[in-house]
């Protein structure tokens, strides 16, 4: 089974034969996350996908009450992997609601904790995780027609990574035995010893506060980060090449694999690494400083920008139930009826969100996830949009070459893509890469844009460096700016957590916290269906998608589904269970390589 | 909030972290911090080291750098 047309265009399709394919959980860091699948074996086909998560944290609800200046050091421990983004977030919310602009120096030691950060952690998802579900053993079990042809086929740029055929670049993605694997896990190292010289620990940072940073800015704070930087920006620009060579590769192999994972273009970016020379967390500036971020904020529909206005982002904002274990807030007291501007809130606005958790059986005609349904109301057609985030890369990518306003040393963006260049390291020469804005947002595409995230990150991380140093060699070493917490304020924080949108909500009242919402990423992608019915972006992705494996329902990997789940990002994936029908419980166990022994 | 049945909490969740009166680190008391600037900026001084003055920048056109 190689080919497969548009479901919707085939004619004489054969009688449906559908079998139940359930994966639950796919653990994450951040929640537990359940995909249930119909599939239809006679015609190739995924016909119906719910996402569910089944657990309950309320981070909302225990937040009240709180020392606000607490909340970033809290709303970090969300995530295992991704925390420092939490904190970050936090506190450009509480810089808006505090009235406080760090120095330029903090800015820019914040920007390098960052950058190190995406880096990091897209290179070990992408080489450790991605790459398991199209290593040569993966493939072997689930495509060897494909596989056969990938020994046959050269890579196009062996002469930037060095292996000499697709298959060769399979095998080195090989889990614990493979060269990139390996490498990558070196790669993964080093980015992070970057990460803790700029936020003091991983992943939970131990130096990032709101107005400033304890960061100590000497010279070789930053020297040891550029010389760490250097070591991995060859790494860097292999993945990239390799990248390219397989996903071209599966294109071909596979004709219609761009059905995969695909749906409709809607990707929200809400904005990466603040321009320290523009920022001033005032709330009726946020659109000017917003688009002056390095990565710029959008929301994208159809492949068409939207808006990148931040205050138009955060207006539309609608945190919507229809599937989830949750009592509706309409009737609660709102907590901010207008913004700083005199625009009215939405009482679904995550400012005016109160979290009344109603636990409860699952019911897939029902309720069925803890997750609620984030949407952006669009105010030209009325519509809820379930905006994803394409796993993080591509949505910022995309935003930023629509857009073309970042333009820097390293970085530019064109308009229908964006340059990268990187400088000469250990054996590879000066390059340039260039990102283009791909035809779908499908699976391949996701898993594409992340290795030229990186690249954008560790140029991005370069041009920090060279403004540290600037301002170390002037003086300007002074990283924070004292503040005091007013009775009664609203802040919100708008950044890029490493699989896509980040916002944070406050409210302070009697200088406490009133109401805190973080909406990370997932709750955008993994979300059940709403009140009208439209799907999660995982759920939409997975259904109607065709399957591609050669394997029948008895030896059913299911690798093409989870290759479309994994494109989105959902964390480690520690554990996979599958559930196949009548009690026939197959169970794979993916254990990231550390703590594997522990249990 | 919901019918959810919790304990007695066992933390003033309240509790301020912060004790007002201590300052941050890079403000005063410029007496007794010597390299540190009023303006913020800070140079080699800012070392505690013996022979400070031999951490100076040695010629005019060299940046007078703050050893952290």
């Amino acid at each position: 089974m190689t080919t497969t047309e548009d479901p919707t265009r085939v004619t004489g399709r054969k009688p449906a034969q559908i079998v139940d394919m359930s994966w639950d959980p796919i653990t994450r860091i951040i929640g537990n996350l359940g995909i249930y699948t119909k599939i239809d074996f006679a015609n190739q086909e995924v016909v119906e996908c719910h996402s569910t998560s089944s657990l309950f944290r309320g981070y909302s609800v225990f937040m009240k009450g709180k020392d606000p200046r607490d909340a970033g050091f809290i709303t970090s421990r969300i995530c295992g992997i991704c925390g420092d983004n939490h904190t970050t977030c936090s506190n450009y919310a509480q810089q808006m609601a505090y009235g406080v602009k760090p120095p330029r120096m903090a800015e820019n030691i914040t920007n390098l904790g960052e950058a190190a950060e995406y880096m990091f952690d897209h290179t070990l998802f992408q080489d450790n995780l991605v790459f398991v579900d199209f290593c040569e053993a993966m493939v072997k079990a689930t495509n060897p027609g494909v596989l056969a042809r990938a020994e046959r086929t050269d890579a196009p740029r062996g002469d930037i990574h060095g292996y000499r055929t697709i298959a060769d670049i399979m095998r080195a993605f090989n889990p614990f035995e493979g060269e990139v694997y390996k490498e990558a896990l070196k790669v993964s190292r080093v980015t992070r010893e970057m990460f803790c010289l700029m936020e003091g620990r991983h992943v939970h940072p131990s130096t990032l506060y709101p107005g400033g940073v304890g960061t100590m800015p000497q010279p070789n704070t930053f020297t040891d980060y550029l010389a760490r930087l250097m070591r991995v920006i060859d790494f860097v620009k292999k993945a990239v090449a390799m990248n390219d060579d397989v996903f071209d590769f599966f294109y071909e192999a596979l004709p219609g694999y761009e059905e995969v994972g695909r749906r409709r273009i809607m990707l929200g970016c809400w904005g990466a690494w603040q321009n320290p020379d523009v920022v001033d967390y005032r709330y009726e500036n946020m659109n000017r400083w917003g688009k002056a971020m390095y990565v710029t904020p959008g929301i994208i529909v159809d492949g068409k920008l939207v808006t990148n206005n931040l205050i138009d982002i955060n207006l539309g904002l609608r945190v919507l139930l229809g599937s989830s274990f949750y009592d509706d807030w309409v009737n609660e007291q709102p907590f901010v009826t207008h913004d700083p501007l005199g625009n009215p809130v939405d009482m679904r606005h995550p400012w005016n969100q109160t979290t009344v958790p109603v636990p409860q059986k699952r019911d897939f005609a029902g309720n069925y996830s803890w997750v609620m349904s984030p949407r952006w109301y669009h105010p030209e057609t009325g519509q809820h949009l379930a905006l994803d985030t394409g796993g993080g890369p591509l949505a910022r990518l995309w935003s930023t070459a629509l857009s073309a306003l970042v333009d820097t040393p390293y970085v530019k963006a064109t308009g229908n893509s964006v340059r990268i260049s990187l400088p000469r390291g250990e054996e590879l020469p000066e390059t340039t890469l260039e990102w283009r804005i791909p035809q779908w947002s499908n699976t391949i595409e996701r898993d594409r844009a992340r290795p030229y995230f990186v690249a954008y990150a560790a140029a991005m991380a370069l041009q920090f460096l060279e403004e540290s140093m600037e301002l170390l060699r002037a003086g300007e070493t002074k990283i924070f700016e004292n503040f005091e917490v007013p009775d009664e304020a609203i802040g919100c924080g708008f950044h890029e957590a490493v699989r896509g949108v980040l916002s944070h909500h406050l409210v302070i009242r009697d200088q406490k916290i009133a109401n805190y919402h973080p909406y990370p990423p997932t709750p955008w992608n993994a979300s059940p269906r709403d009140i009208y019915g439209t799907p999660g972006p995982y759920e939409d992705a997975v259904q109607g998608q065709p399957i591609f494996e050669e394997n029948g329902p008895d030896d059913f990997k299911g690798v093409d589904i989870m290759r479309t789940v994994r494109s989105f990002d959902p964390c480690l994936p520690c554990g996979v269970h599958m559930y196949m029908g009548k009690g026939r419980t197959l169970s794979t166990v993916h254990s990231p390589t550390y703590g594997a022994n522990h249990g | 909030m919901s019918a959810i049945r919790v304990g007695r909490p066992q933390a003033k969740p309240d509790t301020p972290v912060h004790v007002r009166g201590l300052h941050q680190g890079n403000r005063g008391p410029y007496k007794h911090q010597t390299g540190h600037h009023e303006d913020g900026t800070s140079d080699a001084r800012r070392s505690t080291g013996i022979h400070w003055k031999r951490h100076n920048a040695i010629m005019k056109i060299m940046p007078n750098i703050s050893p952290g």
